[in-house]
């Protein structure tokens, strides 16, 4: 367990296996907001997908009605609040919140209803098998970098493919470059006949279902226990928000993005390890405290928002039109 | 094959919002392998027409017909369906597309995959009509010119077959109009139907083939360009002199009290709105600004106030320069501006509050004490009521319910109840009835006897040649003349609006704009 | 082409009454209760007496119904002042989102001068104190947003955001933390756990008969009255609507736009330190996530009462008798948990929000349009 690379090499796969959350979350956001909604409902929105999908996946024994299931349960999430800012022209910011707050309700209203009679985890077989361990045949044995990335579940591969189809999607496809449109000047796409409603209904849904998988992933990763106290998604709602800014909006830096938050995050459960493992050039580690790595990402996003603020827009990938409601025959 | 059909005929047209009628039973028609030019001052509902057939609005009633069959246009998609493209005047683009991405953004034919010999695509296609783009630039990156190229040649690309373009050449140099029209012109031959929207008598009269005129909503006439000149036309657009009764007080004149010298500002696109402008107003009298709206009227007010950043140039208050000067010192100054914009709503009122509240709104800090005054508030709002005889149910209610002309009385009444000594007043009497309209006129009066320096921006021109002591008229920021409103007519008026006819070096001896007895010391001009 | 008229059209309404509105959110609340009774049914568990529960907030027959009703104080009195704070910040469409942070900033700087005076000077002195250098915190770090937001139009919404978690660990690192340095802990403890105030640093309360009035609520109640004077009477209220309602009239009359701004988030934000200060001196001890998710609760409040005072008062005193009712009701269920309020919550505000559109926009019938 000392062993040097031993804990380095857990150390990075635990960075990947914990934090491939925050990429469903974030992707799924990037998705929303370049349609120009700024949905801060993200919370919610995964802990509404994790519970009816571990439920669905447990009642069925399967691991893609599992996953169906939490896409489409947070796909109604985003429906919701696409029916009112986008039909009713509500207030994002506070729709968003209550999608938050009520996501969140649901969530403990459903597990301390079902108080005994909450399955576990380990009585599901295709739910155990589908988060064990798929090691990817040659690559796996690659020293250090086998365990790290390929050596990983299933859901791990499909959040990244995810995160890269979504790229080529946004970049790539017509109908991203559309999105996109939307997202920047609603009024220019309109003008040469983009259905703005139908795209920012079918975004919104998507989006939030991309983010719901990651609330399901959150509820495997957690052995599907469910704890009165906490909810599974514990602030990984927000992280994605962040994650999406310091991104930079773009799906693929998002994987990266996840990676530093999570090596954050990672840390400051294995600075006293690594610490011990590597007592020289690390030692310093455990010195500093474990809240720090925590914060550290949000600070990060803060500065990065700030900069970018400074900059002109050029280069940003914040759509410009992020947050406002589009209303055809405003003057 | 006896009378050819139609492209598209407009039968009956009326659209208004809220309470303003924008397009009152108007009848338009274009053929096939023709050139329509709309003609009319801004306001007069050119835009809103065509926003109708781009499906950006629906017709209040009235009825369209694309090649003789009724259609009913509910979206920008519909539009393009029926083969109607329209290059805004103010540009439909996302700044951080490349030139090719705006393109293919409304590009059906075309597969799901984005390739690169899109760009290949669009470089063709600019070159076959004409155009040299470089499809990979990013629109922020372009000049205004630029923009209004990708705009026509998105259009084409679309293969609409009516193609409207809303005030193209505004933007566009010399050269640049003259390629564009030698493709309004290929298109015309490969049967397109063109509309284009326009001021400029020239541009009228060398590209179309017959004109449809508007004026204040209302539909005038169409006429034969071959069958017409600059003067019938510009009577059609202005309308013949009428006969009002306003009173032209004859004041005593005192020295200037604003002096604009070789001013010149930008407009929000980085534009030149105000070009090398002089001009000076004197204590009781009022000065008439003419010309096309939007050609530099509200930034030069805003500049005044203090709004508006200027290029360079002077404006001398009393002998005092005021360039730089924050709004408040210049209100302090005694210079009041009012501008009652197309909504009117916006600068100089705060729409959802009250009118007390709204009286208040230059001089809340004025009174003792950490409360606002409203009790003086609510007085002034109640005289303001009575004597400008506003409809409202009571002070307290927010300006934005009001109706009709009775928001542009409030702003008025308070600008004048401050007592200012120069009144810069825009659009004062924008849709008012007869009454109120002539109310402000008499409070503009009283206010020049006693000895008040008013700067009218005006787009009735009966109104300014009965009310004003001078006329400026402008015409794309340039100052085209200063004529005696006594002395001149609606023609030369019209004329020198679109640019036709240019007075401001008539006298060599002494520069347009600028006073003999001038309060600008020769020391401060070579500064 | 299809020829065919979509049946309505949407145009913007000139204005609605109250009355539609106040109708809009009793049916809201009426609504979101029946959709929760037929949870409830589902649970088992029968909605009449559960609703009685939560509404008498389980105040009749305890043995110390006034306790019930100070505890409720407690959580009222941070999201009336909350809310009222971040009304402040919007009705200058500045998205204060940042009320959580602030709130524990707030609690912090309070909770330093209570560990640090909080035995060397009289209780009122120190209890002023707390609440001044929590108002400063709070404010201090509200302003610095306000000031970016103006010098460069940073996205206030994201950073409030980001700043809320940034504060969380920065509180987390003091609950954590043992060391000889770090006095906010109990020196006895073993394991890190924040020490009692000393007895000078408790809030100030009242006693009436067995019942203990929490002077909070006082000040609480004080300053939803100065802030109704405020925003309505003075001139820097006068400012604030001018600005909110268009920066460049503002502009126009002269208005230092940035500096009321800036002015406006730094007394928002100081009022939501205050609100901190307030709830750590009355629960007598630093907590490592003292807010209740109050910066939360306090944008729908404040949403939900259009950021009017009174409003405020009413929707703030709703949210928290549902909260602290679910809360005392579910105790007597285990198959019901407090979040139920939330899910009540959430369901009353989607339903205002919906509700909100027909007061701002109206159908038109097209065919009805036609016909005429």
């Amino acid at each position: 367990m000392n062993d040097p690379i031993n804990v380095a090499t857990l150390f990075l796969f635990n960075i990947v296996l914990v934090n491939i959350p925050l990429l469903y979350g974030t992707v799924g956001e990037i998705v929303v907001e370049k349609s120009g909604s700024l949905n801060l409902g993200v919370e919610g929105t995964m802990a509404v997908g994790a519970i009816f999908g571990y439920l669905a996946g447990c009642m069925s024994n399967s691991l893609l009605v599992g996953l169906l299931t939490s896409f489409l349960a947070a796909g109604l999430c985003g429906l919701l609040f696409a029916v009112l800012t986008v039909s009713l022209q509500a207030n994002q910011n506070v729709t968003g919140l209550t999608i938050t707050t009520f996501g969140l309700g649901l969530y403990f209203f459903i597990g301390k209803g079902l108080g005994e009679k909450w399955p576990a985890m380990t009585g599901v077989p295709a739910l155990m098998d589908g988060f064990a361990a798929l090691e990817i045949p040659l690559l796996s044995r690659l020293p250090v970098l086998g365990k790290v990335f390929f050596s990983q579940n299933l859901l791990v591969y499909l959040g990244v493919a995810v995160a890269v189809l979504v790229w080529w999607y946004l970049n790539f496809t017509k109908t991203g470059l559309r999105l996109r449109a939307v997202g920047e000047n609603p009024g220019a796409a309109d003008s040469v006949g983009v259905n703005i409603l139908l795209y920012k209904y079918l975004h919104l849904m998507a989006g939030s279902g991309i983010m719901g998988l990651g609330g399901f992933y959150m509820a495997l990763n957690m052995s599907g226990s469910f704890e009165g106290s906490n909810c599974w998604i514990n602030g990984y709602g927000w992280i994605a928000i962040a994650l999406v800014i310091f991104a930079n909006w773009n799906p693929v830096l998002a994987i990266l993005g996840t990676l530093v938050f999570g090596f954050f995050n990672t840390l400051q459960i294995y600075s006293g390890a690594l610490a011990g493992a590597f007592a020289g050039p690390l030692g310093w580690l455990s010195a500093v405290p474990p809240q720090l790595y925590k914060a550290l990402p949000f600070i990060i996003t803060a500065i990065v928002l700030v900069a970018t603020s400074i900059r002109a827009r050029e280069g940003s990938g914040q759509p410009a039109a992020l947050g406002l409601n589009y209303f055809r025959e405003e003057r | 094959m006896g009378e050819q059909q139609y492209a598209i005929e407009m039968r009956g047209i009326c659209k208004s919002f809220g309470s303003v009628a924008a397009n009152k039973n108007i009848n338009l028609n274009v053929k096939p392998g023709e050139i329509l030019a709309l003609l009319g001052e801004n306001g007069s509902g050119k835009t809103t027409l065509m926003n109708m057939l781009s499906g950006i609005y629906k017709p209040d009633s009235g009825t369209i017909l694309a090649d003789g069959r009724e259609v009913v246009i509910n979206s920008p998609e519909d539009s393009k369906r029926l083969g109607i493209g329209m290059v805004h005047q103010h540009f439909k683009l996302v700044d951080v597309f490349s030139a090719a991405d705006n393109i293919w953004l409304g590009d059906d034919k075309s597969g799901q995959v984005l390739k690169k010999d899109r760009y290949d695509v669009i470089r063709d296609m600019a070159h076959k009509f004409g155009f040299d783009i470089d499809p990979r630039k990013k629109v922020y990156n372009m000049a205004v010119s630029e923009k209004q190229t990708l705009e026509i040649i998105k259009v084409l690309y679309y293969g609409a077959r009516v193609i409207i373009l809303d005030e193209p050449t505004a933007v566009l140099t010399v050269q640049e109009t003259a390629k564009l029209f030698n493709v309004l012109r290929r298109m015309k031959a490969e049967g397109h139907a063109i509309i284009i929207i326009t001021h400029k008598l020239n541009e009228v009269l060398e590209i179309s083939d017959r004109v449809a005129i508007l004026r204040k909503g209302e539909y005038i006439t169409t006429v034969d360009t071959a069958s017409t000149d600059e003067q019938q036309l510009t009577e059609y657009m202005v309308g013949r002199k009428v006969e009002l009764n306003i009173q032209r007080p004859v004041v005593e004149k005192t020295r200037p009290l604003l002096e604009i010298r070789d001013l010149t500002i930008k407009n929000d696109e980085g534009a030149v709105a105000i070009d090398h402008v002089n001009f000076y107003i004197r204590g009781g009298e009022i000065l008439g600004v003419a010309g096309i709206a939007g050609c530099g009227q509200k930034e030069l007010c805003e500049a005044i106030a203090g709004l508006r950043p200027i290029e360079g140039g002077m404006m001398i208050h009393k002998g005092d320069n005021i360039v730089g000067l924050p709004p408040k010192a210049i209100l302090e100054k005694g210079i009041s501006m009012s501008f009652i914009p197309e909504d009117r709503l916006g600068m100089g009122l705060a729409p959802s509050m009250s009118i007390t509240d709204n009286m208040l709104l230059k001089k809340y800090d004025l009174s003792k004490g950490p409360f606002v005054d409203r009790k003086t508030g609510r007085a002034e709002a109640r005289q303001v009521i009575q004597d400008l005889e506003v409809v409202t149910p009571s002070t307290e209610t927010p300006v934005r319910r009001l109706s009709g002309g009775n928001v542009q009385k409030v702003l008025l009444g308070r600008e004048i109840k401050a007592g200012p000594n120069v009144i810069v007043t825009a659009y004062p009497v924008r849709g008012l009835d007869i009454n109120s309209s002539y109310a402000i006129y008499d409070i503009l009066n009283t206010q020049k006897k006693d000895g008040v320096g008013i700067l009218f921006v005006g787009e009735d021109l009966d109104v300014m040649m009965d009310l004003c002591d001078k006329i400026m008229v402008l015409c794309h920021g340039r100052v085209m003349g200063v004529v005696h409103a006594h002395k001149t007519s609606k023609e030369e008026l019209g004329l020198m609006m679109t640019g036709a006819l240019d007075l401001s070096n008539r006298y060599e001896d002494k520069p347009a704009g600028i006073a003999k007895d001038s309060r600008i010391e020769e020391k401060e001009e070579e500064e | 082409m299809k020829n065919h008229q979509p049946v309505f059209r949407v145009v913007k309404r000139e204005g609605a009454g109250p009355g539609r509105q106040v109708l809009a959110y009793v049916a809201a609340v009426v609504l979101a209760l029946a959709a929760g009774a037929v949870l409830l049914q589902v649970q088992g568990v029968d909605p009449l007496t559960f609703y009685r529960q939560m509404l008498t907030m389980g105040i009749p027959g305890s043995r110390y119904p006034w306790r019930a009703v100070e505890n409720f104080i407690k959580l009222f009195v941070p999201l009336l002042i909350v809310s009222l704070a971040l009304a402040l910040a919007f009705k200058m469409r500045f998205w204060n989102i940042g009320g959580e942070g602030q709130f524990m900033m707030g609690a912090f700087w309070a909770a330093f001068v209570a560990m640090k005076l909080g035995d060397r000077l009289p209780q009122p002195a120190v209890v002023l104190i707390m609440a001044l250098c929590g108002a400063l915190g709070g404010g201090l770090y509200g302003m610095f947003v306000a000031a970016l937001k103006v010098k460069w139009g940073t996205n206030e919404t994201l950073l409030t955001l980001m700043l809320n978690y940034v504060a969380i660990y920065f509180l987390q690192f003091f609950a954590e933390t043992k060391g000889e340095w770090n006095f906010f802990l109990d020196p006895e403890s073993a394991r890190p756990k924040f020490a009692k105030f000393p007895e000078g640093a408790q809030m100030i309360t009242i006693p009436i008969g067995p019942f203990r009035l929490n002077l909070s609520l006082v000040a609480a109640l004080v300053l939803c009255a100065l802030i109704f004077l405020y925003l309505n009477y003075t001139k820097r209220g006068y400012e604030i609507a001018v600005v909110g309602d268009s920066p460049s009239t503002a502009r126009y009359a002269g208005m230092k736009v940035g500096r009321i701004v800036i002015r406006t988030i730094f007394l928002s934000a100081a009022l939501i330190g205050l609100a901190g200060a307030f709830h750590v001196s009355s629960a007598g001890v630093m907590s490592a996530s003292p807010t209740n998710d109050v910066g939360w609760t306090g944008v729908v409040v404040a949403w939900l009462a259009k950021l009017n005072t009174a409003g405020i008062l009413v929707a703030a005193l709703l949210i928290t008798v549902l909260q602290f009712g679910c809360q005392t009701a579910s105790a007597a269920y285990p198959s019901i948990d407090a979040n139920f309020a939330n899910l009540l919550q959430g369901v009353i505000l989607f339903i205002v929000l919906a509700a909100d559109f027909f007061t701002r926009f109206q159908l038109v019938w097209t065919r009805k349009e036609a016909a005429k």
